[in-house]
């Protein structure tokens, strides 16, 4: 479970002072699927940064599985990230130089598993996001939808609490973008907590629950199941 | 573990994607480790040459007893054998000789007491020179010469054969009665040995009646200290009585300045190719930002990031320092023969056949190469680490969110340069020129270059500020548009600045240093040269005498009668021994020195006229004796002469270059009333208002020529001589510009390449917005000119103050005399016309490559 507690950033502009979180408290269950929305600038990538622990807020507090990662120290931090989240990027972030079963090794590598105990498990995500027949080609030599399911099967290596997914279609077309919402869709269903930022109305409605995002604050949350029914 | 997986995974395929980049790093530490453990094993092998061939000369002798060069009364011989401990103590002549025929190769002549000799050398004789078994039909025959089989084979010779030899007697015919087997003295000085009975040496290198070496071999069980005292307690003050091993320490100390020299080549070596790896890494972080990034997000800890550049680096200085070493074995195999030579002309003789190789060196150079990496890199991988994640994932410009504020850049400028300052004020404080030269003045020019160059950002806003005003608007929008790039990212660009900044720093400070010392010395030259013909009779510009052979002074009154001279000046120089070191007099006409002498010269030898005229004891000395001895104006310093001590007074301190252990200039009249020594090493002769010098020198030979091998140059030749001398001593000097000029070359290639590669969806960017191919080309080639021009710039600034501080740092306190600072102007034109036109060079192919990019590929590029 992930808790957000009255968190703000603030970032500072000369003598100015801009707010791109201000006071949010939320509460994201596990095997959740929550999409934010948002305009640009509403600070949803910054919220997910924050979740993530790729970033600290300015004020409040944020919890995983009880577990704060605020206030901590950066090594701290960095050794949540590798093992209890798993990230998805709208430019997929791959590292060009490797292939595709050693980007999608690369979490384990760094927590220093030997890539010959890895790789099994690293071929098997592959395959099942349906890449089982490129796990040799580096990056410039796969489609986008390709790269973005490389980065799914890397964000599951770790087994992680959480997969945070920062507009992972908005660099894809509209059946691609399908297809990889579908993906995530299914892993959910497995129990897999997934949050997704998208200004795309149409893939927030994979996910459970939606919350929207305006000026830093929560304008409205919805939860799409009891919506449904 | 996970360290060993990045450096395993990530770093292997980097090397493998950025081969010319590694390869460049690689290159300069590669050259730094070779110079270390080249000239170290070819200094190693030059000691260990000298202390072989001083034990195989020495043979059983414990002790050597020795004067000045121009030798001692043999009557000393008898008092010393007469001392209780002593069981044999033999006599010997050790000159030069040359052999006139073939290459004129230089040899050396012991003359020795064949009846006795052999209780302190053993000679073994050949198969061919059993018709010689007896001492005595040697020594009743005084043309008889005992020649090396090495000598032998290599010139042909063979027994009984007719050899002429240049004597100070001129050239005198020899027979060869035998030839030594490769044992023993016959292996000494590469097998360049011969020897004669001393009567015969006496006679024809102009040593009547005295001797230069009194070999001593102590009784058994005898204290050889207590032996050495009663020898010391017989012979008058002056005499060194020291132990083979001692003789060795002596050369050491002697050729230490040189060795520093060379220590300072290979320092500025290594740190040449330390802002190699600065560079390569810089570019590196710089580059990779978006994979740090990833990294960082994906788990990886701060510290690991740092490590696994440290880690790349280790595994390129491990590489590089590893050939480093193979190619220092190699070079000082190829070098030793030439820095043979240098020592040789320049200290004393030596023959170095071969390298000798011990561990240090090599082990010395392989930890220098990586430990200096490992700091360069440091920096760099520590800001890497600093890189935030999320900025370097979002690919946002890369900016100034370090710690490295534009403040706190110029403040740590500041800092810098005010403790170079103080480091260097330290100096005449500190009396251990190890802990000077070799840590104390490395860190002063360190401090100096990372000083200006934390002023590179300062200086390029103000650059690119003065070009935008008054420049930027004759080249166009191409002038405009670069010139705001610049200035846009200010930070990335300085690291490319950075990288021009460097090279041309070292290149201009070593070019600055040699260009000083050799103008100082050759201003000094001109000074000193006073004459229209110089005439000696070997190595016209030896100083150490090696290849010189003496002349008789009386050689003068027949020269005076050629037609066409006008005057004859005889200068004497030789060797002594003064308070355990060997320093050299130098003895000429004071009348004539003061003539002609330089300004300071004349001006020491115009006050101090009357004291100075050749019937007083007085002396000038050289700023090396006077800094070495502690020795001031008005001192009196004690001389031994084959009569025994005599006290000279300090009449003045002048510059003088002839000789870095110290010169004692005196009155040729002086030296020779106090030495008996009728000899001299040239003649400067004048010649008649009218008379042609050729028609002179031609008729010098036509007269003497037969009777010995003279040396008949005019000024200018002679000078040139001298020139040919100091090219070799400053070879490595020189070879050391070839070396930084080519990593700043290649340095401004690679990182400027780096920069250009990075903005190609910048540049993409711009072609969108309708920029023409053409003005694309312009402004890449533009920005890349500016660069370089601001690194050249303030390089060649940085180039001239790091000179002028190993001058005054390292040159002034290493060798104790004074030299003025020469700006190289040549090279700091060669400096910026390179820095500008490698940078318009190395902006030339990505900008082609640039103007040709697909757009949409461009502005997708990641």
């Amino acid at each position: 479970m992930i808790q957000v507690l009255n968190v703000s950033k603030t970032y500072h502009h000369g003598q100015q002072e801009i707010y791109a979180l201000n006071d949010i408290s939320l509460k994201i269950e596990k095997s959740d699927f929550l999409s934010i929305m948002g305009p640009s600038g509403s600070g949803k990538s910054t919220l997910l940064n924050l979740i993530g622990g790729l970033d600290q807020p300015s004020n409040g507090q944020i919890f995983i599985d009880g577990q704060p990662i605020h206030g901590i120290s950066d090594d701290q931090l960095t050794l949540i990230r590798r093992k209890r989240v798993g990230f998805i990027f709208q430019f997929f972030n791959l590292l060009p130089i490797l292939n595709a079963v050693e980007n999608v090794s690369l979490p384990l590598l760094l927590d220093g598993v030997p890539f010959s105990r890895i790789r099994e498990k690293a071929i098997h995500l592959l395959e099942s996001v349906g890449l089982g027949s490129r796990t040799e080609h580096r990056p410039e030599q796969l489609s986008g939808g390709e790269m973005q399911r490389v980065a799914i099967a890397r964000a599951l290596i770790t087994d992680p609490a959480v997969i945070l997914a920062d507009e992972p279609t908005g660099n894809l077309d509209s059946h691609i973008s399908e297809e990889i919402l579908g993906l995530l869709k299914n892993l959910n269903q497995t129990g897999q907590t997934i949050v997704l930022v998208t200004h795309d109305s149409k893939a927030a409605s994979f996910g459970k629950r939606i919350i929207r995002l305006k000026d830093g604050s929560i304008t409205e949350d919805i939860s799409l199941s009891e919506s449904r029914a | 573990m996970n360290l060993w997986n990045l450096l395993r995974h990530i770093t292997m395929k980097h090397f493998r994607l950025r081969k010319a980049q590694i390869f460049m790093a690689a290159a300069g530490i590669c050259l730094g480790v070779t110079s270390i453990v080249s000239f170290g094993v070819v200094n190693k092998s030059i000691l260990f040459s000298f202390e072989d061939s001083f034990n195989r000369v020495t043979g059983k002798a414990k002790l050597q007893i020795t004067a000045a060069q121009s030798g001692f009364p043999e009557s000393l011989l008898e008092k010393v054998q007469e001392i209780r401990g002593v069981e044999y103590a033999v006599p010997v002549i050790e000159t030069d000789g040359m052999l006139v025929s073939g290459k004129e190769r230089s040899i050396m002549i012991l003359g020795v007491d064949v009846l006795v000799d052999t209780k302190i050398r053993e000679y073994s004789l050949s198969g061919d020179s059993v018709d010689v078994p007896d001492p005595l039909l040697f020594l009743a025959k005084s043309d008889s010469i005992l020649v090396t089989k090495t000598m032998a084979d290599r010139e042909g010779f063979i027994i009984d054969q007719k050899i002429q030899v240049q004597t100070v007697e001129g050239i005198k015919t020899l027979c060869i009665r035998g030839i030594l087997n490769p044992e023993g003295p016959a292996k000494a000085m590469g097998g360049n040995l011969a020897i004669m009975d001393i009567y015969a040496a006496q006679m024809a290198f102009g040593k009547n009646g005295r001797i230069d070496r009194i070999d001593v071999s102590p009784r058994q069980g005898e204290n050889l200290e207590t032996v050495r005292q009663a020898i010391l307690n017989v012979l008058p003050n002056g005499y060194m009585v020291d132990t083979p091993a001692g003789r060795t320490r002596q050369v050491e100390d002697m050729i230490s300045r040189f060795q520093n020299d060379l220590n300072l080549v290979s320092y500025l070596a290594i740190f040449a190719g330390m802002y190699l790896i600065y560079n390569a890494v810089s570019i590196s972080v710089v580059n990779r930002r978006r994979e740090i990034g990833i990294l960082r997000a994906l788990g990886c800890l701060r510290r690991n990031i740092m490590l696994l550049f440290l880690g790349e680096t280790l595994v390129i200085s491990i590489i590089a320092s590893s050939i480093g070493v193979g190619l220092g074995l190699l070079l000082a195999n190829y070098l030793v023969g030439t820095f043979g030579k240098v020592i040789s002309e320049t200290y004393m003789r030596t023959s170095v056949s071969g390298i000798h190789i011990t561990w240090l060196y090599p082990i010395l150079g392989f930890a220098s190469g990586i430990i200096a990496s490992l700091m360069a890199a440091l920096f760099p991988a520590r800001a890497s680490s600093l890189i935030s994640p999320v900025s370097a994932i979002r690919s946002v410009p890369y900016t100034e969110e370090s710690f490295f504020t534009a403040r706190r850049l110029n403040l740590g400028g500041v800092f810098c340069l005010v403790l170079s300052g103080a480091i260097f004020a330290m100096y005449n404080f500190i009396s251990d020129s190890h802990l000077t030269n070799m840590i104390l003045l490395p860190i002063a020019q360190l401090m100096i270059a990372i000083g200006i160059s934390l002023f590179i950002p300062a200086f390029l806003k103000w650059f690119v500020t003065i070009f935008n005003r008054f420049f930027s608007s004759m080249f166009g929008s191409a002038g405009r548009i670069a010139g705001l790039n610049l200035r846009k990212n200010l930070t990335r660009n300085a690291v490319a600045v950075s990288a021009v900044f460097f090279g041309i720093a070292v290149f201009v400070a070593s070019a600055g240093y040699t260009h000083s010392v050799k103008e100082s010395v050759l201003k000094w030259l001109d000074s000193m040269i006073i004459g229209d013909i110089v005439i000696s009779s070997g190595h016209p510009g030896s100083s150490a005498n090696a290849h010189s052979i003496p002349m008789p002074v009386d050689l003068s009154q027949q020269l005076k009668k050629v037609p066409g001279v006008l005057s004859v000046e005889p200068w004497r120089r030789v060797f002594l021994q003064y308070k355990g070191r060997r320093v050299l007099v130098s003895a000429a006409s004071l009348a004539r020195y003061s003539k002609y002498s330089s300004a300071d010269t004349k001006q020491v030898v115009k006050n101090n006229k009357i004291r100075l005229l050749p019937d007083k004891d007085n002396v000038v000395v050289s700023e090396p004796f006077a800094a070495i001895f502690k020795v001031k104006k008005g001192d009196q310093i004690t001389l031994p002469t084959p009569a025994g001590p005599v006290v000279f007074s300090v009449a003045g301190i002048v510059v003088d270059y002839t000789s870095d252990s110290g010169v004692i200039a005196m009155d040729i009249n002086t030296y020779q009333r106090h030495w008996g020594d009728m000899l001299c090493n040239s003649f400067f002769l004048l010649v008649k208002p009218g008379a042609k010098v050729n028609d002179v020198r031609d008729e010098i030979q036509r007269q003497f020529g037969s009777d010995r091998k003279l040396y008949v140059l005019s000024a200018l030749e002679f000078k040139n001589e001298i020139r040919k001398i100091m090219d070799d001593i400053f070879i490595f000097n020189y070879a050391l510009n070839v070396i930084t000029l080519t990593i700043a070359c290649l340095g401004i290639i690679v990182a400027l390449l780096a920069s250009v590669l990075e903005r190609t969806r910048e540049i993409g960017t711009l072609r969108a917005i309708g920029m023409l191919r053409r003005q694309i080309y312009g402004v890449v080639v533009l920005e890349s000119i500016l660069m370089g021009l601001a690194g050249g710039i303030l390089g060649s600034l940085a180039g001239m103050f790091a000179g002028w501080v190993n001058l005054e740092g390292f040159f002034i306190p290493n060798y104790g005399s004074a030299a003025r600072y020469y700006l190289p102007f040549s090279a700091i034109l060669w400096a910026l016309f390179l820095s500008a036109g490698l940078s318009a060079l190395a902006g030339m192919i990505p900008a082609q490559k640039a103007a040709k990019t697909n757009i949409v590929e461009a502005l997708s590029y990641d």
